[in-house]
């Protein structure tokens, strides 16, 4: 078991790059976090006083909840899933390694553009499956 | 025909899932995931929920929901607690203070428990007896609750089974005295 205290610090850089230049670079792009499976942040870009703790565990059981949904469908395996609202839009994008599995969980309100930020959130996924641990 | 929703909640690595494995009549739906948490010696955790499915030789149907077992997840708690006709709580005994594990429980799911019925299934009392039944029993009279509370193998069916009835047994009672 990697330890959410030990996590690779590479690993760690890598996703607190992408998830502040996500945030930067992404209109309308509120908060960008991206934890481990089960819920713990392993890293953060927020703007105001969202709770990266309570994203990071929401994150974990939507992804979690949406591979099961999947995996009884016989859909494969879970990639991601877009909540959209009269406000804007949540994505949670599953990060597959063999070591560490992660979810980045990206929150947007009316400003952004769905593609866009799905998109990003694609790009990040790769760049961080392919992070060095 | 009655359906009944139950929610089965207690402390991570308690045995939810496993409860909910040894009673369903159909394969559970689980949604665990690799474990990076060290103070807990386990492989894998639920971060989602549990849905299995038991039924009774009357025909009625019981809908058996696990939580996730660690309080980052409280806001599942809720949800997963709507339209429950009854609780279980798993509390391990082998956990270094499981009266504040209890605690825990009976603080998340404090609105619901002043109408929901409830039944303590406590684990492990064999290999650690230092909590007793009667630690528990006067934790919850502290707080003004009276609930049955059971030691468990959850991975003994007879023992979930049980567990079950007696929730059952709570609700028919509770139905009957709203019915007079």
């Amino acid at each position: 078991m990697i330890d959410i205290d030990n996590m690779p610090a590479g690993l760690r850089d890598a996703a607190l790059k992408a998830a502040t230049a996500c945030l930067a670079d992404v209109v309308g792009v509120t908060a960008v976090v991206i934890a481990t499976v089960d819920g713990f942040d392993l890293a953060s870009a927020l703007r105001g006083n969202q709770d990266a703790a309570r994203i990071a565990a929401m994150a974990s059981s939507i992804s979690a909840i949406s591979s099961v949904v999947a995996l009884e469908a016989g859909l494969g395996s879970f990639k991601s899933v877009t909540i959209n609202t009269d406000a804007g839009f949540a994505i949670v994008q599953a990060v597959p390694r063999a070591d560490i599995e992660l979810v980045i969980h990206v929150i947007a309100d009316h400003d952004a553009i769905l593609a866009q930020a799905m998109h990003r959130a694609g790009v990040m996924a790769k760049v961080l499956a392919g992070a060095p641990a | 025909m009655k359906e009944y929703k139950l929610l089965i909640t207690g402390t991570m690595g308690a045995g939810k899932t496993t409860a909910i494995r040894a009673i369903s009549d159909t394969a559970p739906i689980v949604t665990d995931v690799a474990n990076h948490d060290s103070s807990v010696d386990k492989a894998r955790t639920t971060v989602g929920l549990d849905y299995g499915v038991l039924a009774l030789d009357n025909g009625d149907r019981i809908r058996l929901f696990g939580t996730p077992g660690q309080a980052r997840f409280d806001f599942l708690w809720q949800i997963l607690a709507k339209n429950a006709l009854g609780l279980v709580i798993l509390v391990d005994n082998a956990r270094p203070d499981p009266l504040a594990d209890l605690a825990m429980f009976l603080d998340g799911f404090a609105t619901h428990l002043e109408t929901l019925p409830c039944v303590i299934g406590v684990g492990r009392t064999d290999t650690h007896p230092a909590t007793t039944l009667e630690h528990y029993a006067d934790a919850l009279e502290a707080r003004g609750m009276v609930f049955p509370i059971l030691p468990v193998d959850v991975r003994q069916r007879a023992d979930v089974i049980s567990l079950i009835d007696t929730l059952l047994g709570q609700i028919e009672a509770g139905m009957d005295m709203d019915l007079q």
